[in-house]
């Protein structure tokens, strides 16, 4: 595999010129893009249509709690390039709605019922049963961030004693490598 | 008055060497099964913990009245088949009702104990059951029509319909069915691997694809019973083999030997065979076998 | 349930009984954590479980042991609930692993539950994360020394104190739409 990144680029820069949108090439076979909500669409198509993207590898959320936002990535790869595409957008968190794109690749709408019962994400049109892994659930959805795990677990299941002197792991492990744990990651640290 | 004795006596000797025998046969073949999977296996008397524990389980199913009755069709059928067929040559104890009945009465009382599970497992409500009963039912229809024909070749050969009367002659003649007539012989042989049901046949049972069919609402007690009674099946069959086309057995020593080698044929061919499919199956008996079932009447007549 | 009136007698059966029981597991195959990839080593030919007459089963009614094996989240914890119930006397539960215990590494999570013999009785715990096939027969023949010993009846101790358990069970399930087996 030549180290040139020829084909990341030339997709990273037809992308950036066609919609006018951010992105850069992280690695060898790997490029991103930052897209407007309102562009995911028209990128996945031309993405598949034009350039032989044509193959779903996954989706998913990334919630950005700092920010109000969450963030949706899709990766497409192309078999014939070779190059594993990320789309991502940002949507509002306290408002998330996001287009439903299951007419582009059907799988899609597997991860949107995962997304909209993980995340909360509404997608209008989407076909499928609202409970999807989780049974009767009634609190906010759990992936989200600020939902308290630990504190749900504590309150819902029986704790049998013995496991009081857990620790936090990410504590131990930044002592010994004499790193800090980050700001944002405290804020919602489990201690 | 010493005859009625002597009747009783050798119809309870009779059940109990039969369950015996066909428990152990069971569990030699779970030995067998074992060996040619590369294991140790279990004990070749496992079974007999099995049915004893089956019986010492609390057993409150409830599904209706015709799921209680199920096991005891079963177990009624198989010792009706057993008490009419000659389990040795001439002997006092074992030969039970077997001149009052012919091949046609049971032909016709061997079906009945399927029949009866069929209504039992039809009761339970369990969709595994109602596809296995018509699985078994269809499998029915596959193998009857190979024996029925090997069977009627024979009666048109020795112009009887008489079990002891057959042995007889092959005992007087000292010529075996199977060499007299081998295609009749052939014809039975394959209905026998969809009566004994393993692979590639075991479409009723099926425990991955149908979670053990008719019986899967049927547990302790109730398990027990049919497990018993289709070793005292398997053993009555055995017998019949035997007696039809090996020509009887003089004492039970001999009669063990010709069952277990009859026994391990549809044993050895269900290891090295995968599950048919029900229509599969079917067309396997109503190919070759019908074949070798038309062959064989005409070879009788001729 | 006695059959017999005189004591020693008694005693007698049930050792019979009892024998019968310990060397005849039909084992429900009903795989529900990551521990279910231990059960076909267990069962093939490398460690050969049918030695001790370990068997699979095919239906619940059949079975005497019910393997948990891992982790359980709620959702499969309503169809363990119906699987155990659905199971004849004298039946008998196997948990694997730590999360079976005390959560193991998923204490913390949102869906599955920490302590398992809180929701049904628990026979024997073979811990381990995973436990190895040796670490499983191992918990097999503990089992069958509880038969032997004659103190592995959970299936009565259910039915006694069936309201606690309800209760915990309908803590974590709250859309409680089960049918009622009749034992």
């Amino acid at each position: 595999m030549s180290n040139d990144l020829v084909l990341e680029n030339e997709i990273l820069n037809l992308i950036k010129s066609a919609f006018n949108a951010e992105g850069n090439v992280i690695k060898s076979r790997r490029v991103e893009v930052f897209v407007k909500k309102d562009q995911v669409s028209s990128v996945l198509l031309f993405a598949k249509e034009q350039r032989g993207y044509i193959h779903l590898s996954h989706s998913t959320c990334i919630d950005w709690i700092e920010e109000g936002e969450f963030e949706l990535i899709y990766s497409i790869l192309s078999p014939k390039d070779k190059i594993m595409l990320y789309v991502k957008t940002r949507i509002d968190r306290d408002n998330p709605v996001m287009e439903n794109l299951d007419g582009i690749w059907h799988q899609l709408n597997t991860y949107e019922r995962e997304m909209r019962e993980m995340y909360g994400i509404e997608f209008p049109g989407l076909i499928g049963d609202k409970e999807f892994c989780l049974e009767d659930w009634d609190e906010i959805p759990p992936m989200r961030r600020d939902f308290d795990t630990v504190e749900f677990a504590r309150k819902t299941f029986y704790q049998r004693p013995g496991r009081e002197d857990a620790k936090d792991v990410r504590k131990t492990l930044t002592e010994q490598s004499g790193e800090k744990i980050p700001d944002f990651a405290t804020k919602y640290s489990r201690e | 008055m010493e005859d009625i004795i002597y009747k009783i006596l050798g119809a309870i000797l009779t059940i109990i060497t039969a369950f015996v025998v066909g428990i152990t046969y069971g569990g030699l073949t779970r030995k067998v099964i074992a060996r040619v999977q590369n294991r140790v296996g279990p004990k070749f008397y496992q079974n007999f913990f099995d049915v004893l524990k089956l019986l010492s389980k609390r057993t409150a199913i409830n599904h209706g009245v015709m799921q209680h009755f199920a096991p005891m069709f079963i177990f009624t059928s198989a010792v009706t088949v057993l008490m009419f067929i000659p389990i040795l040559h001439d002997g006092l104890f074992f030969s039970n009702f077997s001149f009052h009945g012919d091949l046609i009465f049971l032909l016709y009382i061997m079906p009945f104990g399927p029949l009866g599970m069929a209504l039992g497992a039809g009761q339970t409500g369990n969709p595994n059951s109602a596809i296995g009963v018509t699985r078994g039912l269809s499998q029915m229809v596959g193998f009857e029509i190979p024996f029925v024909l090997s069977l009627v070749a024979l009666m048109v050969q020795f112009e009887t319909t008489s079990v002891t009367e057959i042995v007889n002659i092959q005992v007087e003649s000292g010529v075996w069915m199977i060499f007299s007539n081998p295609f009749a012989f052939l014809a039975a042989l394959f209905a026998m691997f969809g009566m004994f049901r393993y692979a590639p046949f075991d479409i009723v049972g099926a425990p991955a694809e149908l979670a053990s069919g008719p019986a899967s609402e049927f547990g302790g007690k109730y398990l027990a019973i049919m497990m018993s009674s289709s070793s005292i099946f398997t053993f009555a069959k055995l017998v019949l083999y035997v007696n039809l086309f090996f020509g009887g057995a003089e004492n039970l020593v001999e009669l063990l030997i010709k069952t277990f080698i009859l026994y391990m044929v549809p044993v050895v061919y269900g290891l090295v065979s995968p599950r048919y499919r029900t229509e599969q199956s079917i067309t396997y008996f109503w190919k070759w076998p019908l074949a070798l079932g038309v062959i064989g009447m005409i070879w009788a007549i001729i | 349930m006695n059959i017999v009136k005189d004591k020693k007698s008694q005693h007698i059966v049930d050792y019979i009984k009892e024998f019968a029981r310990k060397n005849s597991l039909f084992v429900m195959a009903y795989g529900t954590g990551c521990g279910a990839i231990e059960i076909p080593p267990t069962m093939t030919s490398r460690y050969d479980a049918e030695r001790f007459g370990i068997r699979g089963a095919a239906t619940p009614r059949q079975a005497d042991v019910l393997l948990i094996t891992g982790y359980l989240a709620v959702k499969t914890l309503k169809r363990v609930i119906r699987v155990y119930e659905q199971m004849q006397d004298p039946k008998y539960i196997i948990a694997f692993g730590s999360c079976t215990i005390n959560g193991g590494m998923y204490f913390d999570s949102y869906n599955t539950i920490n302590a398992l013999d809180r929701y049904v009785p628990v026979d024997v715990y073979i811990n381990g994360c995973m436990p190895r096939p040796e670490a499983v027969i191992e918990g097999f023949v503990a089992l069958q020394e509880k038969i032997q010993r004659g103190d592995a009846d959970n299936g009565k101790k259910y039915q006694e104190n069936i309201d606690w358990y309800r209760e915990n069970q309908m803590k974590v399930i709250k859309n409680w739409n089960m049918p009622d087996y009749n034992w």
